[in-house]
């Protein structure tokens, strides 16, 4: 069947664009240009081992060094954000099991489609924008969830703050188990300093848990080092499209399968305010009592991934805590809760305490990242 | 204390969660969410959670 042009009926008999699939959303990643940032906003913080800063993206440090991750609006040409890490503290000696790294997480029923582990599995091409203040060739790999099979990569990033678009195209894995659960299914990484232990030989699959190939440039060896990216997207096919923009709307409900809170977007979780928090009880007619009060399922936004861990908050930003009032007479923080029945729709909880009340309420964070 | 402590659900007189008593999170029994896999790794460790009030 030959692919027809026609001025009146269009193009028929495509079967695909560039041996991926034709129309609707050909980016996997979520939050690819790093416009959600639900949990710290746009200020810089430190990393830890599986610490998510900027939505969908998580980071380990294990070492003498240390970085962190910040929401920035310093882009290439056509976006508005990107992620900015910054090296605070130097590992001039990197340990052979030291790492320091960034990585994407997918979930497993996301990428199903890509055959992962079978002999029909895909072709992929990954892309980004990148720089850094430092030059040469820079290391990642992709993985499966057991972290047992592996495909290090390099990229080189020839000029010294200065954008660059970079791209990997590899036929994922035909052995192997790739999950097509709620859970992990593929992961890719940035190394920013892994030692010997997790480097790995560059473009092809292998067993083992590494991070990069050898002979990587080490971000981590240079204190104040700068390394930016954003404009990530991982597609279907043997050529690196143009980035797929989605609408900020979209990009957040994406990310709250994941991490949702009821504080307004702009306001991070433990800020002092009332705005969004969870009215429970509140019988303005009862007397006021110390005694339990419990109060409607609370819904998420988004369904979410798994069933999430919930953190709970006063009015005063402490956590572990809701705020107990009697209306027009008084409120007070610091009171107990008990956060009960999560689900992947909602959860509940109950509250009592020596504080005389007729209602409570509290804000909350609710996690189910990979 | 320890780090971990079991939360009885009001309703079913059952235990319904786990809180981690250094970050007050609530932690649900579910396999899937990473923060319980962190759970059973502290107990498979040797630490034991605290019963619930």
């Amino acid at each position: 069947m030959s692919l027809v042009l026609n001025g009146t009926t269009g193009i028929t008999n495509l079967p695909s664009i560039n041996s991926g699939q034709i129309g609707g959303s050909r980016n996997l990643v979520i939050n690819g240009e790093m416009q959600v940032s639900q949990r710290v906003g746009t200020t810089a913080t430190a990393t830890g081992n599986n610490t998510y800063i900027i939505d969908r993206y998580t980071t380990f440090a294990s070492g003498g060094a240390a970085y962190t991750v910040q929401q920035v609006t310093d882009t290439p040409a056509g976006f508005k954000n990107a992620a900015k890490v910054t090296i605070t503290t130097a590992d001039s000696s990197i340990a052979a099991d030291a790492y320091a790294l960034m990585q994407y997480r997918a979930e497993g029923v996301d990428i199903a489609h890509l055959n992962c582990g079978t002999s029909d599995a895909e072709t992929v091409t990954l892309s980004f924008w990148v720089k850094s203040s430092l030059t040469g060739n820079f290391g990642g790999a992709m993985r499966n969830s057991a972290a047992d099979r592996n495909y290090p990569y390099l990229y080189n990033i020839a000029q010294a703050n200065t954008w660059e678009k970079k791209s990997i195209t590899l036929t994922l894995d035909t052995t192997g188990t790739w999950l097509t659960t709620t859970a992990v299914g593929l992961v890719f990484m940035w190394d920013f300093g892994s030692g010997t232990d997790f480097q790995g030989t560059a473009d092809q699959w292998q067993a083992g848990n590494f991070h990069s190939a050898g002979s990587q440039v080490k971000l981590t060896s240079t204190n104040g080092a700068t390394w930016y990216v954003t404009g990530v997207q991982l597609e279907i096919g043997s050529t690196a499209t143009d980035f797929e923009h989605k609408s900020f709307g979209e990009e957040l409900s994406l990310c709250q399968r994941y991490y949702e809170k009821s504080y307004d977007y702009d306001v991070v979780a433990g800020t002092t305010t009332y705005i969004g928090m969870h009215l429970m009880g509140g019988n303005v007619a009862a007397t006021a009592g110390t005694s339990h009060i419990s109060g409607p399922t609370i819904p998420f936004q988004v369904p979410k991934r798994d069933n999430p861990t919930i953190v709970a908050y006063d009015q005063a930003g402490n956590s572990g805590k809701c705020q107990r009032f009697q209306l027009g007479s008084h409120n007070t923080d610091n009171q107990a809760i008990s956060v009960q029945s999560i689900g992947t729709n909602n959860f509940r909880y109950i509250t009592s305490s020596s504080s005389n009340s007729t209602g409570t309420q509290a804000h909350f964070t609710a996690d189910s990242e990979l | 204390m320890a780090k971990y402590k079991k939360i009885i659900n009001l309703i079913t007189n059952e235990v319904d969660c786990i809180q981690d008593t250094e970050t007050t999170a609530f932690i649900p029994i579910k396999a899937g969410n990473t923060d319980y896999q962190a759970v059973l790794k502290w107990v498979a460790d040797g630490n034991t959670i605290e019963e619930a009030d």
